[in-house]
């Protein structure tokens, strides 16, 4: 699965060299409680990596290498943690706009933010809001997801389902995926005919059979290298709304070109997802994404011994002595590597930095955050506080040929106030104009849909075709909302009210499809190029991707480890040895509540018809195949590609 | 860990004994012994404090307020050395009930250090937030620096927001004191509320909790979510 690391020999991991059974982290604090602080022991001399910016890659790879023993030192030039990935107030994106337009802060440009009205008219308290550079979604069964409860770092954060995406097409909106989503119903439109219908079914049980199974197999290899599209249609006759549907919608493919490898990869991560933890494919954290998943993880870090200082930059690096000097007067002696974040370089390394990353391929990020004051219930699931929305490929007046990805996430996420939602718009468009085109074109559009919806008399926004009788008879309102139809006609009476509405650009060398991630090679990864002159002391980490998920993430992170460590085999390799008596205190103190919270979560909804049983069958399914979800992995020739999503 | 028999019937302690619990964040210099207190609180000794901080991603402990048939179940957070330089994340501070400010008894510097931390709990912390300042090591007490009539005094500075600090004094390594400490705080905590609220209650946060929140730690599938990478 990681590209293997070119080493005659394995070396020693840290942990093998360090012997971890008579280890105590130092800096636990301290429990004498008798004498005086002791100065000396305060005072960091050395330490075995130097780890430069907290983003979510870093600071898992800081939990991951103190957990084995391994004395990280961890800062940050910034004075809060996130780095490039961070969750900040309305007050710090201000701040920190002014810094990108100055080119303080690396890898990013073109920031603009609007905060419309004066004092009186636009009130907020920036506090309440916490906005993500980089937002993300976690598919339920994914890598992270597996690492948080792994590392116990789930239990610093709090997550809500998500299940509502919603796809653009013919200037109109359509609701495809709700909570009651089964394998019948992934396509709630019931004006399809049974054709289409029967055509989904075959293509849904494809997905989900076995890909060794030879008849698959031969049609996985002749189709590697043809676009999805094409593929959708000459072997399952799908037209062009399910097509959408599934690529870019359900598979979050970001254009026409995605290969069919990657693009089933990228479904079956959706429908492997569903009913993990209830009729839901994906989740958020609260309060924030990857910024707050970062925090997470410094503190299992900090828990394991490494040490934490913010608004601390490195200046200078002696690669005999191995001496790191710091913006503070400090100096630290390094015993292993420098990991440095490409937001944190030091003037020092700039030119080996450009120099080393000057063959890479730089991608652009566009993305338009918007802040606006109304909670979006219409296009969320009752208990539930966010939305995707999808504009696939040439669906905006732009004609954009990119994808816009946007997440929605109201006050019940504990981003905003109540009665707002922020919506996180992106797209991997490389023109910077028609990124920008694009973005404001989907904002437009939503925008539009939003305010007639919520002005519209409810009588006429909805009609006999909005209801299905349920198995018991009773009508079912199959469309929770009615974004759209007919969006063209419509005057909009009223302007939006908005908070504020941030826009950048970011760059990155990682590709939008995460090949040199998954795929990585010293041509293709700065993780894996060597910097000479500081006695390959150095690693670069990479700015965050334009994926929507956090796929990607934990094979950064691991690849880093890997380089320093020499091996990934005990990435994350811990025991608790209090599991048994914390998990056993927890379930008699919380029997009561847990219980009925899990079950809440289990029967919200009921918006969308499908039958009691609904929710099971796709369960059914994939479970049934569930032999099919690892075998991927172990299939060296595998046309089906699963090793790129890590499905 | 000893906890009290209601919490062993929830049933019987759903009807008869009320359940709530919160989140107590620690703050103080270092080693003025914030773990300690804690320590001795939770598994009532005074030392072989490690492994019970390494992996657990937080200490709990419950007291029963006899009077009120509750239960108050704390969730306790360690610094974790992060308050070291300054570094402790807004994370900390989220859906904090209650904070224990804790100064040395012997160090004059450790006690304006605990008000310096009260002022950052003032801004980062949740309203209403319960904070007890709280010096450490009375048995020392023939080395004391920190005058009982000083922390009056501050105390009554520092109410004049309308904000109430709880005030004591303990010894760790004697246990004196500790156990009033979390009572006094258990009493000042906004029970009815949370008990009110109290079947949506989830995890990691300590009240707060909403519908459609998602226990990660129960999968449908615990199989498929616990397959994945590592």
């Amino acid at each position: 699965m990681m590209p293997p690391y070119q080493r005659t020999e394995r070396r020693k991991s840290m942990a093998e060299r360090r012997p971890s059974v008579s280890y105590t982290p130092p800096v636990i604090p301290h429990l004498a409680g008798l004498e005086k602080p002791q100065e000396l022991s305060l005072k960091l001399e050395e330490c075995d990596v130097l780890i430069m910016g907290t983003g979510l890659v870093e600071s898992i790879l800081a939990a991951s290498l103190s957990w084995q023993g391994v004395q990280v030192l961890h800062i940050d030039n910034k004075n809060y943690y996130g780095d490039s990935s961070s969750t900040l107030t309305i007050e710090q994106l201000k701040k920190w706009c002014m810094e990108v337009n100055q080119g303080r802060m690396q890898h990013f440009q073109d920031a603009q933010i609007y905060v419309p009205g004066g004092k009186t008219t636009n009130k907020f308290k920036s506090k309440d809001y916490g906005i993500d550079l980089t937002p993300k979604i976690m598919f339920c069964k994914s890598d992270l997801l597996s690492l948080l409860i792994k590392s116990r770092v789930y239990k610093y954060l709090e997550f809500q389902s998500l299940s509502n995406f919603h796809v653009f097409e013919n200037d109109d909106f359509s609701q495809k995926i709700t909570t009651q989503t089964s394998k019948e119903d992934i396509f709630t439109d019931k004006s399809l005919s049974l054709i289409t219908k029967r055509n989904l079914m075959k293509f849904l049980k494809f997905i989900l059979t076995d890909n060794k199974e030879p008849q698959k197999k031969k049609v996985l290899q002749e189709s590697s290298k043809s676009r999805i599209s094409d593929f959708l249609v000459s072997q399952f006759s799908l037209e062009k709304p399910q097509i959408n549907e599934l690529v870019y919608s359900i598979g979050l493919c970001i254009n026409e070109d995605t290969k069919t490898p990657e693009a089933l990869a990228k479904i079956k991560r959706f429908l492997s997802s569903f009913d993990v933890y209830g009729n839901f494919p994906v989740m958020v954290s609260k309060y924030g994404g990857p910024g707050e998943i970062s925090q997470g993880f410094c503190r299992s870090a900090a828990v394991a011994g490494t040490v934490y200082k913010l608004n601390t930059a490195l200046v200078d690096y002696d690669p005999k002595s191995k001496i790191a000097k710091f913006n503070d007067g400090s100096h630290v002696k390094i015993n292993e590597k420098i990991v440095v974040s490409p937001s944190q370089i030091p003037k020092f390394l700039q030119s080996s930095y450009n120099e080393i990353t000057a063959p890479l391929k730089q991608y652009s990020i566009t993305r338009l955050i918007t802040v606006v004051r109304r909670d979006c219930k219409e296009w969320m699931s009752e208990q539930e506080s966010s939305a995707i929305v999808v504009f696939p490929p040439h669906s905006l007046p732009t004609n954009n040929d990119q994808s816009v990805q946007v997440i929605i996430q109201n006050g019940g996420t504990g981003v905003c106030p109540e009665g707002q939602s922020i919506w996180f718009s992106h797209t991997s468009e490389q023109d910077l104009n028609r990124a920008k085109q694009d973005l404001e074109s989907a904002y437009g559009k939503m925008e539009t849909s939003l305010l007639r919806e919520s002005t519209s008399d409810l009588d006429e926004a909805f009609d006999d075709h909005d209801f299905v009788l349920s198995a018991q008879g009773t009508p079912v309102f199959i469309n929770s909302f009615k974004l759209g139809e007919s969006l063209s006609n419509f005057v909009p009476k009223e302007k939006l009210e908005i908070v504020c509405k941030l826009g950048y650009v970011q760059k990155t060398y990682v590709n939008p499809d995460l090949s040199n991630i998954f795929h990585a090679k010293p041509e293709n990864n700065v993780v894996l190029k060597n910097l000479e002159d500081a006695k390959n002391d150095i690693i670069f980490s990479n700015m965050p991707s334009a994926e929507l998920s956090y796929d990607g993430i934990i094979g950064e992170a691991k690849l880093i480890y890997q380089k320093i460590t020499g091996t990934d085999e005990d990435f994350f390799d811990v025991d608790f040895e209090d599991e048994d008596e914390e998990d056993n205190e927890y379930n008699e103190a919380h029997k009561v509540a847990s219980t009925t919270t899990m079950k809440s979560v289990g029967s919200s909804g009921g918006i969308v018809g499908g039958g009691p049983n609904s929710n099971t069958n796709l369960h059914a399914l994939s479970s049934d195949n569930e032999n099919v979800i690892e075998d991927d992995s172990d299939d060296d020739h595998n046309p089906f590609g699963a090793d790129e999503m890590e499905l | 860990m000893s906890a009290p028999t209601s919490n062993q019937n929830p049933q019987s302690s759903q009807s008869t004994n009320r359940f709530a619990q919160f989140k107590l964040v620690l703050l103080g210099e270092s080693a003025v012994g914030k773990s300690s207190i804690v320590h001795r609180f939770v598994k009532n000794t005074f030392d072989d404090m490690r492994e019970s901080t390494i992996g657990a991603a937080f200490l709990t402990q419950t007291i029963t307020l006899p009077e009120s048939k509750t239960t108050i179940k704390f969730e306790i957070w360690d610094t974790a050395g992060q308050e070291r330089y300054k570094s402790l994340a807004p994370m900390y501070y989220r859906n904090a009930n209650a904070a224990l400010c804790v100064y040395d008894i012997t160090s004059r510097s450790s006690f304006s250090k605990a008000q310096d931390w009260i002022k950052e709990l003032k801004k980062q912390a949740p309203e209403g937030i319960v904070i007890a300042l709280v010096g450490n090591k009375s048995d020392l007490a023939d080395s004391r620096e920190v005058e009982e009539s000083e922390v009056e005094e501050y105390i009554q500075q520092a109410s004049e927001d309308g904000s109430s600090i709880i005030t004591s004094e303990c010894s760790a390594k004697s246990g004196d004191g500790v156990l009033e400490i979390f009572t006094s705080i258990a009493k000042s905590l906004p029970v009815e509320e949370a008990v009110g609220a109290g079947t949506n209650r989830n995890r990691a946060g300590a009240g707060n909790r909403r519908a459609g929140g998602v226990d990660l730690g129960r999968a449908r599938r615990p199989e498929q979510a616990s397959s994945g990478c590592c």
